[in-house]
């Protein structure tokens, strides 16, 4: 089964749990709270999963560490490869 | 270590994100099962608010990324035709 098969077989078993659960069938006798937090489940997991991106993102970002000679040994490949090309006639 | 301009924006994003958790697991999760007397109701809109205002902006979302595509796709064009 494909990744993407097996994630809409999830969301779908979520998705139909949360349909029975809150369109009221006449057997159910949940109390009012409980339905009242349950109606705007999907919207609030979808909110959920964007906060945590946006922390990941982030939290990666603030982490990440800077590499200096990695950055300087960069800088010199360009600038030999730009000779390299100014010579062979490539115009700049 | 990340610049200070990078580790700030950084965490600034994880306090963010963070806050607006814990502000919108109150408002959905924990607020119907609070009196509707309890004076905590005051920071917080009708519940509507809490469907209305995330799809509106998914919605703005969504159109701005739709407007970038045509946007870049069109200048992207232009130079092309513009030779022939």
């Amino acid at each position: 089964m494909t990744k993407l098969a097996q994630w809409l077989c999830g969301l779908a078993l979520l998705g139909s749990a949360w349909a029975a659960l809150a369109l009221s069938p006449p057997g159910l006798r949940l109390p009012a709270p409980c339905r009242q937090a349950l109606l705007p489940l999907p919207v609030y997991l979808l909110v959920a999963f964007g906060c945590y991106a946006l922390a990941t993102v982030g939290y990666r970002l603030a982490t990440f560490n800077d590499c200096e000679e990695a950055a300087a040994e960069l800088r010199e490949h360009i600038s030999a490869a730009r000779e390299d090309l100014r010579r062979r006639g490539l115009r700049f | 270590m990340a610049t200070a301009t990078d580790r700030a924006v950084g965490f600034g994003l994880v306090a963010f994100s963070l806050a607006l958790f814990a502000y919108y697991t109150l408002w959905i999760v924990v607020l119907p099962f609070i009196d509707s007397a309890h004076a905590i109701h005051r920071f917080f809109l009708p519940r509507e608010y809490a469907v209305i205002i995330p799809v509106v902006a998914g919605l703005l979302l969504l159109l701005f990324i739709g407007v970038f595509i045509m946007v870049v796709t069109w200048k992207s064009k232009k130079p092309a035709k513009k030779s022939e």
